[in-house]
């Protein structure tokens, strides 16, 4: 299909709008009613009445009256936290009154399961919902940090306090050696959808799709899960307004335990004269602040919630930080008897982002301590680099200079449009056609001082601009069918979807600038472009999706529950011959306390579920003979463009397939007290796609991406989630509890040999993704992938102490005679083995929520365990006598003054990082409103990311699921390296109100 | 209910594409590449299809690559483990002291070097004479460019067989075998000596701006030359007189000669070079990947030469190799203007000539003291040679102001080397009196006085000083029977290092692949 066709569907849409408007004088049933407690007659306030089957719905007043347009044959469903929920037919009648009876279980819960809901308790896969209520306090500028910790499985880690940082998650560990590991996310519907069109304070709901049965809905894209995002919307009734701010104040609260200078000089430094602490040159207490002001209401035809959120965000290292303006609103318009429902909902962000540059954490380090931030005026170098001090060395820079003198900054612009129209056929079938387009567009601006000795004196200002767009359109049209068959009921949906992604974006660099007033903005001023030598590059490509989809959820008297779906998905970035592939899930569940009369058991809910879920490989056109600019060819007298492939075709590249089993429990124990679930997994993936090494001849390239054949990724792990409440009077308790265990392993059963191995040998791409680095260790495996093994696993020489001279002491792990090294400097292979793995064995979490009255007061403990890190900053700072005495030294826990050994990669820089930290404490006060012109005023005040336990030596022992050397292209099979680039760890605490009207 | 069925139409009327095959369409949509449906299709882009055979070529002296391999193994170049810096898991203390192992980076770098450049010439092969099939191009026309083709795959086969010896042979690109199998050393001799006699002779003779960087006649004489100069390393027969006509057939063309200024074949611009046989046409901007002043200078001397990046501080030459210099021998420290030869040595200063360098991590035992200073005398190999020990590749200029990417053209065949084939070819038969004068004659330009005799030893050593760091010089101790012996931190090695390995993860990935003897 090609851009005019979609074309054609806007146009189509539009009529379609256009259409709904010329109908829409038409009138519905007005049905009103009262919902109170059954127990004591007193009217809800803000009970949820929806109509079965639609999106219609309303909130009740503070009189617990209701109304809203309905069928005469529509049946109301009836909801209210805290009570149990209700389907009322409204059989012809104006006045619907409806009394709940008080429920204290969570299953009644709505959750989203992809192109449907359903309550909590018809669940049969594993899916984890979190409400806006439980979302984590305070300071929350992404809205995946929204759930950090809450979800069992989900692994959600950003080290360091960079406030333009992204999260790295991870759902059940790794999903796929090459293809993509973070979660599909899914916007209002949108699969595929940026996080940054969404602010976290318009978010109703966050729902995890764990297992393959949960997720194969989403067929090729769910392999490493789905996390489905539902923003907040307008219901009937009297308008609202609500506004929240915040204030916070952010503070370094982890570094590298650098020598004094008084210590630097002891080991040998060279002295300068100064006392210089780095760190604290650059960094500073940040002040941030967010507002939001949200306005929503309508009445039985319309409801609308319009917001607009503005975070102006520092980070601590100087000059670094954001300032973001994001506006929504969602609409929604009924017509025809209630027959057509269209919602549209526009969200646009905006956001100037300082981004800094994280080398200024590695120099603020390692800089001479005794150095002075300033030159000597009388130098014969005081001019040169607008007065910093500077001192010519190899990869040696004053870091002050490095951030103050130099730009590094972005605009990033969000735009999500989607309208959808739903039409009731019949009785208990509908029609949906939904369409979405978002645009992103990413203008970065980078500029290096003439005087910046860093990077800019020897280009006489050096200065680029890089443009990135991406343009994501999908059409959807789905068939929904409900229909309740006396005990019995079916929901089933089937649709079509077309998803086209489209990439383009320029670059240009240049240096050699008359003057530095230009900054980034003028890059014609560059005088590389006159000489050719600056230079200019752009790109464009898509990918198409094309989708088949059908579910279908069975419901035998709230007891037996089955569902199935299955999803044919084509994509256009695999061979002309396996674009297309079937992804089937079957699940059922049965509640068995409805079979057998079980002592203190409210629920228990026994579910199993088998899911395929696919993964796509990274780019587009992998599978075609491509040719692009390989060099310039000098002929006759002058240079032409070369063109040759680009890379290996693999005309064979076909789907990753994951094949997941889910079993779990559900309760609800103890007069609803106690509840939680229990899940056990176990996943295969196959047909791994990775960039496989290949035989040099008969291919040009080193390596093809292509599938692996002889061997398959196994992952299996338990979670648990654990609640319970506790109330008594004016006092309640409500602890939660998480657990989640992983086990990833390459396995090769049945393959010949156990050579199977990756990164053995000196590929290229070997030096920049799993050594230590420069200086001298580019050539040191430190993270290897080997067969059997747990992905993570760190590779190395065990160490075992110093000897008299001073030198590192290694295991003769082979009984050789050479312990490690040998007299030439060779390290023994046979010496080097397993000696760690950066993934954890088990994550926890633990909430606890306290209220007494109008009180609250709540904190979140999260930890990981089991996981080792490799401390960089120890390999390279920690020898007195083997580090460049200019540098500074590390003075960890490790420390050995007499340690004279040039920096080796073992077993020495292996540490256990298993910690716990105290993430969030929030205490909070709801003044009393009755008789104001106020609906709510509330005071808070939240810390996050207190304290950290831990034997760990660095400065941040989350989880690195990724290793970020590259920042560009963070490598996932080579977990738990912890960096020197890493921004600071920070403590944050927030002052808060949100008020209510 | 009629006017509401107009909308269920206008509803389904959004599901009606759903018929239309356009809906299941997977094709996909090239922006900003070119596939064999749309190129090459005119002249220019035939011109630019072949240029990927050449620009192969531009890997040869990146660090870690062919190059890194042939000199850190000989006894004209090093990289020692500076504290700290360089150590990189030993690989280059392994190659200097022939202790390499099948994993060496370099090793693998020159091999995949080699094998990408075969594969676009097999390619445009193919091309070529499905050109000449579909009747679209003349066979004579086309005979040109598959010959020159087939002559630099013969240059890339050569390397190999020099290199690793023992190597699989392909000469298709859409229907090689998947797995190749090794052919030993002899039969790849063989092979390059059938392809050259086939092709060679097809090639022009031109020397013009029209054939500067490409393969001519000459080129394939230069690859011959070298060929059998070394045949007796190669298949365990010598074969001098070969050797000598195809150095002949170069010196008496008329069309090359010795520069009258040693140091014109190395600089920024020399291009214009009667030297250059066969260039790598290096430029900074069109041409890059000859990054030397990275790979050999200090830190420190981004300021004597303006460099618009820092350089690395690795790869320096032995103190023996810069002593075999007379001292009045101007490829040694080069003309005054120069103010280098083919080594940098001693004191050195900002670009102004006068403000010393300075180098704050200078360590403390180092007998200079802070100001940068390259000494031929190294300390040590590893761990703590100094950072400033070691004299610096200094034979191709160093234009003040330089990027990372030189653009010097790198001369692969030169005519003074060819010159000393012939000498040598002409001493190995006996004939010294032709061989000392051409070893004269080269020795004449640099200043220095003529020998009055000349042994094999004399010859050795004269091609190591004219032709420091330009790649032979592995080739050449072997041929003369020093490469197992010692010199500069270099322990006697086993005659099993004259091939190096073939790359373990090529053996992993090909199981018809032979690991050469002894590793």
């Amino acid at each position: 299909m090609s851009i005019k066709h979609s074309v054609t569907y806007l146009q189509r849409f539009l009529l379609l709008v256009l259409g709904v408007i010329a109908f829409g004088s038409l009138q519905a049933q007005t049905v009103t009613g009262t919902v109170t407690s059954s127990q004591d007659g007193s009217a809800l306030v803000g009970a949820t009445v929806l109509v079965k089957g639609t999106t219609t719905g309303a909130f009740t007043d503070e009189n617990g009256k209701f109304s809203l347009n309905a069928a005469s044959d529509a049946t109301l469903i009836v909801s209210y936290v805290g009570y149990e929920r209700i389907e009322v037919p409204v059989n012809g009648q104006s006045t619907v009154n409806v009394a709940l009876a008080s429920s204290e279980s969570t299953l009644d819960e709505v959750v989203v399961t992809g192109y449907s809901t359903q309550r909590a308790k018809e669940v049969t896969s594993s899916i984890t919902s979190v409400k806006a209520e439980n979302f984590n306090q305070g300071n929350q500028n992404d809205p995946i940090g929204l759930v950090q910790g809450k979800v069992p499985g989900l692994q959600i880690s950003r080290p360091g306090g960079d406030p333009n940082g992204a999260f790295t998650l991870r759902l059940r560990g790794l999903s796929s050696l090459g293809a993509n590991q973070e979660p599909l996310v899914i916007i209002d519907g949108v699969p595929g959808a940026n996080l940054q069109t969404v602010d976290p304070n318009d978010i109703q709901s966050v729902d995890v799709l764990k297992d393959g049965s949960a997720a194969a809905i989403y067929g090729a894209r769910a392999s490493a899960g789905v996390i489905i995002i539902t923003t907040k919307k307008g219901l009937p009734g009297r308008a609202t307004m609500n506004y929240s701010g915040f204030v916070a104040v952010e503070s370094v609260a982890g570094v590298p335990s650098m020598a004094t200078p008084a210590e630097f000089v002891q080991y040998g430094g060279p002295d300068l004269g100064s006392e210089t602490d780095w760190i604290d040159e650059i960094t500073d207490n940040a002040i941030s602040q967010t507002h939001n002001l949200s306005l929503s209401g309508g009445n039985a035809q319309t409801t609308y919630r319009a917001s607009v959120n503005y975070r102006d965000q520092e980070g601590v290292a100087i000059n670094t930080g954001f300032q973001q303006l994001n506006a929504r609103l969602n609409l929604q318009q009924r017509a025809i008897n209630d027959r057509l429902t269209i919602d549209m909902n526009i969200s646009t962000t905006n956001r100037n982002s300082q981004f800094g540059f994280n080398e200024a954490f590695r120099y603020a380090s390692t800089y001479n301590p005794t150095a002075p931030t300033a030159q000597d005026p009388n130098s014969p170098i005081f001019t040169n680099y607008d007065g910093y001090f500077q001192q010519i060395n190899f990869d040696y820079y004053n870091p002050l200079a490095i951030l103050e003198q130099n730009i590094n900054e972005g605009n990033l612009k969000r735009l999500l449009v989607t309208g959808r129209a739903n039409f009731k056929l019949v009785d208990g079938l509908s029609v949906d056609a939904f369409y979405s387009q978002q645009r992103t567009n990413e203008l970065f601006g980078q500029y290096y001082d003439k005087q910046s000795y860093w990077v800019g004196a020897d280009r006489n200002g050096l200065a680029s601009r890089t443009d990135n767009e991406s343009f994501n359109e999908l059409f959807e049209g789905t068939l929904k069918y409900a229909k309740t068959f006396g005990k019995a009921s079916l929901d089933a949906v089937g649709g079509y979807a077309w998803q086209e992604i489209t990439f383009e974006g320029f670059r240009a660099e240049g240096g050699n600038f008359l003057t530095d007033a230009f900054t980034y903005n003028n890059l014609g001023a560059s005088k590389d472009f006159l000489d050719g030598i600056g230079s200019v590059s752009s790109y464009k490509n898509n990918s198409l999706l094309i989708s088949f989809f059908a579910n279908a959820s069975l419901n035998i008297d709230d007891t037996y529950f089955l569902r199935a779906s299955v999803r044919r998905d084509g994509s256009s970035r695999f061979g002309a011959n396996y674009q297309w592939g079937i992804f089937p899930a079957v699940s059922g569940g049965v509640t068995l306390s409805n079979l057998f009369d079980l002592p203190a058991v409210n629920i228990l809910k026994l579910r199993a579920g088998y899911g395929i879920t696919g993964a796509l490989p990274g780019e587009s056109y992998l599978s075609l003979l491509r040719f692009s600019q390989q060099g310039s060819f000098f002929y006759d007298g002058g240079f032409v463009p070369a063109f040759g492939p680009s890379r290996n075709a693999n005309p064979d590249l076909r789907w990753e397939r994951k094949g997941e089993f889910n079993i779990g429990l559900d309760f609800e124990l103890l007069d609803y007290s106690l509840f939680g679930s229990i899940d056990y997994y176990n996943r295969v993936t196959s047909d791994l796609l990775f960039n496989i090494p290949v035989p040099v001849p008969p291919n040009q390239a080193p390596n093809t991406w292509g599938n692996i054949e002889d061997a398959v990724l196994k992952n299996s792990g338990v979670e648990v989630l654990l609640g319970y409440k506790f109330k008594r009077g004016d006092f309640s308790w409500s602890p939660t509890f998480n657990f989640a265990s992983y086990s990833i392993l390459l396995d090769t059963t049945g393959v010949t040999g156990s050579d199977f191995t990756f990164f053995r040998g000196g590929q290229s791409f070997f030096d920049f993704s799993t050594s230590p680095g420069a200086p001298g260790l580019n050539s040191d495996p430190s993270v290897i992938v080997l067969a059997g093994q747990p992905i993570g696993s760190f590779w190395g020489l065990t160490y075992t102490g110093v000897d008299e001279n001073g030198q590192v002491t290694y295991l003769d792990l082979d009984g050789d005679g050479i312990a490690g090294v040998d007299a030439a400097g060779n390290v023994d292979d046979e010496d080097q083995s397993v000696i760690g793995n950066g993934v954890p064995d088990f994550s926890l979490g633990l909430q606890n929520q306290f209220k007494i009255g109008n009180l609250d007061f709540s904190f979140f403990f999260r930890g990981d365990f089991g996981h080792e890190m490799v401390n960089h900053y120890r390999i390279f700072y920690e020898s007195p006598g083997g580090s460049r005495s200019v540098d500074n030294i590390l003075i960890s826990d490790f420390f050995n003054p007499d340690l004279k050994s040039t920096p080796l990669f073992s077993s020495n820089y292996v540490e256990n990082a298993s910690y716990v930290s105290l993430d969030n404490a929030s205490i909070g006060y709801n003044f009393p409103m009755k008789g104001s012109a106020f609906t709510n005023l509330r005071l808070y005040v939240t810390g996050q990311n207190l304290f950290y336990i831990t034997n760990y030596s660095g400065f941040d022992p989350n989880v690195r699921w990724a290793d970020t050397v590259d920042p560009f292209n963070p490598n996932p099979l080579a977990p738990g390296l912890d960096r020197r680039n890493t921004y600071f760890r920070t403590r944050t605490f927030t002052i808060g109100v949100n008020v209510g009207l | 209910m009629r006017r509401y069925s107009i909308v269920a139409i206008l509803l389904f009327g959004l599901f009606v594409p759903l018929a239309n095959q356009s809906c299941t369409n997977l094709d996909e949509e090239l922006f900003t590449e070119l596939t064999s449906d749309n190129f090459p299709q005119t002249d220019d882009e035939f011109i630019s299809a072949l240029g990927a055979a050449y620009t192969s070529l531009y890997g040869l002296m990146n660090h870690n690559a062919l190059f890194s391999a042939m000199e850190v193994s000989s006894d004209e170049a090093m990289i020692p483990q500076r504290g700290a810096d360089w150590f990189d898991g030993g690989q280059w203390l392994r190659m200097h002291r022939h202790e390499m192992n099948p994993n060496e980076e370099s090793i693998l770098g020159g091999w995949n070097f080699c094998y990408n450049g075969i594969s676009n010439c097999n390619r445009l092969v193919e091309l070529f004479e499905g050109l000449v099939e579909s009747g679209q191009v003349s066979a004579s026309e086309a005979a040109g460019f598959i010959g020159e083709l087939k002559t630099l795959r013969a240059l890339f086969y050569y390397w190999l067989l020099d290199v690793y010896g023992n190597v699989p042979i392909v000469t298709s690109f859409s229907s090689a075998d998947a797995q190749p199998a090794t052919v030993l050393r002899g039969e790849v001799f063989n092979f390059i000596v059938s392809e050259l006699e086939a092709n060679v002779p097809n090639l022009t003779r031109e020397r013009n701006g029209q054939t500067y960087a490409r393969v001519n006649y000459y080129v394939g004489k230069a690859i011959e030359a070298k060929l059998y100069l070394n045949a007796e390393v190669y298949t365990g027969t010598a074969q001098w007189a070969k050797a000598a006509a195809a150095a002949d057939e170069i010196i008496n063309s008329g069309l090359y000669s010795l520069e009258g200024n040693y140091f014109d074949n190395f600089s920024t611009e020399n291009a214009g070079s009667s030297e250059n046989i066969f260039v790598v046409p290096y430029d900074q901007v069109f041409a890059q990947g000859f990054n030397l002043p990275q790979m050999t200078l200090h830190y420190g001397s981004q300021f004597t030469f303006d460099l618009q990046q820092q350089p690395w501080n690795g790869y320096c030459s032995l103190q023996e190799f810069y002593n075999a210099y007379e001292a009045n021998d101007i490829r040694r420290d080069g003309p005054v203007s120069r103010g280098y030869g083919n080594f940098i040595s001693g004191p050195q200063f900002e670009s102004d000539g006068s403000s010393p360098v300075i180098d704050p991590s200078a360590e403390a035992n180092d007998p200079d003291g802070a100001q940068l200073n390259f000494t031929p005398a190294i300390n040590e190999h590893f761990p703590n040679c100094l950072r400033q020990a070691g004299v610096r590749m200094g034979k191709f200029e160093f234009a003040i102001g330089a990027t990372p990417n030189l653009d010097n053209d790198f001369p692969i065949f030169r005519y003074a080397d060819i010159m000393l084939v012939k000498a040598e070819a002409a001493l190995r038969q006996g004939n010294t009196g032709d061989a000392l004068a051409l070893v004269n004659q080269v020795r004449a330009r640099a200043g220095v006085a003529d020998l009055g005799a000349l042994t094999a030893d004399d010859l050795l050593a004269e091609r190591g000083r004219e032709m420091f760091y330009e790649g032979w010089r592995r080739q050449d101790l072997i041929r003369f029977g020093k490469w197992t012996g010692t010199w500069d931190f270099k322990p006697a090695s086993s005659p099993n290092t004259i091939l190096m390995p073939i790359p373990a993860n090529q053996l992993n990935a090909n199981p018809n692949l032979t690991q050469n003897a002894g590793y």
